[in-house]
């Protein structure tokens, strides 16, 4: 009922939306909305598109398209070359370029690793307190010493380092 | 919206495209990260005076500790 009030070409007087007022020259029929129509896509893995790149050919073109019919070697390779960019917008060369992005990525998360080094620049600065007296050469070399006269981890670890018939550190 | 090919690029029949934030100051992005990356750490690792807790081995000269 309503549908019929909304379409109906009986009166100038029915309820429009803003599709039908396109459509008053079409019998009634709704004009379709571009999203709901093929689109053209550049894609690897659709080497034919459903429609050509160019939808509204000008009248250069048009002559162009006439020419297309004929016999293909009397086209020139300008001629070729603008008939394949009417069909298509970027070849697969251009569709696979790469990029400079890496640099940009890059250099972004080194910034922000740098960055991370300033924040322990102000922990050392206004957080924590002095070194402990225990982490001195002298002291490191006593404690070293002593661990390997204990014969501390002897299998895999610090002893097994230490050369004792030479008296250094293994090479 | 007919797309004609620039005439200088006629005979390789591909676009020029527009340079992008990337073509544009990715070097210098990339430069300028990495400067700071090594400023930064570099100053961090030796001039700060943290204790970094390395292994005695192949560093440290053992020396006599009984008194």
């Amino acid at each position: 009922m309503l549908a019929s009030r909304a379409f109906s070409l009986i009166g100038r007087r029915s309820i429009c939306t803003s599709l039908c007022l396109r459509a008053h020259g079409h019998a009634g029929v709704v004009k379709a909305d571009d999203f709901t129509l093929p689109a053209y896509v550049d894609r690897r893995d659709v080497p034919l598109p459903e429609v050509a790149f160019v939808r509204d050919l000008s009248a250069q073109q048009k002559a162009l398209k006439e020419k297309e019919k004929a016999s293909w070697t009397a086209l020139s390779v300008d001629e070729k070359v603008e008939l394949y960019r009417i069909k298509f917008n970027e070849t697969y060369a251009e569709m696979n370029r790469g990029t400079n992005e890496w640099k940009t990525v890059l250099g972004g998360v080194l910034f922000f690793l740098g960055l991370t080094g300033v924040i322990l620049i102000w922990q050392k600065h206004f957080m924590y307190g002095p070194i402990p007296h225990t982490f001195s050469e002298e002291w490191l070399s006593a404690q070293t010493k002593r661990m390997l006269d204990m014969r501390v981890n002897p299998v895999e670890g610090i002893s097994s380092q230490w050369d004792y018939e030479k008296n250094e550190w293994k090479k | 919206l007919a797309r004609s090919i620039q005439h200088t690029s006629v005979r390789q029949a591909h676009r020029k495209y527009e340079p992008d934030f990337h073509d544009k100051y990715g070097n210098l992005v990339l430069l300028g990260g990495a400067a700071v990356f090594t400023t930064v750490w570099g100053y961090v690792l030796t001039q700060l005076g943290m204790e970094w807790g390395l292994s005695p081995v192949g560093r440290i000269t053992p020396r006599e500790w009984r008194e």
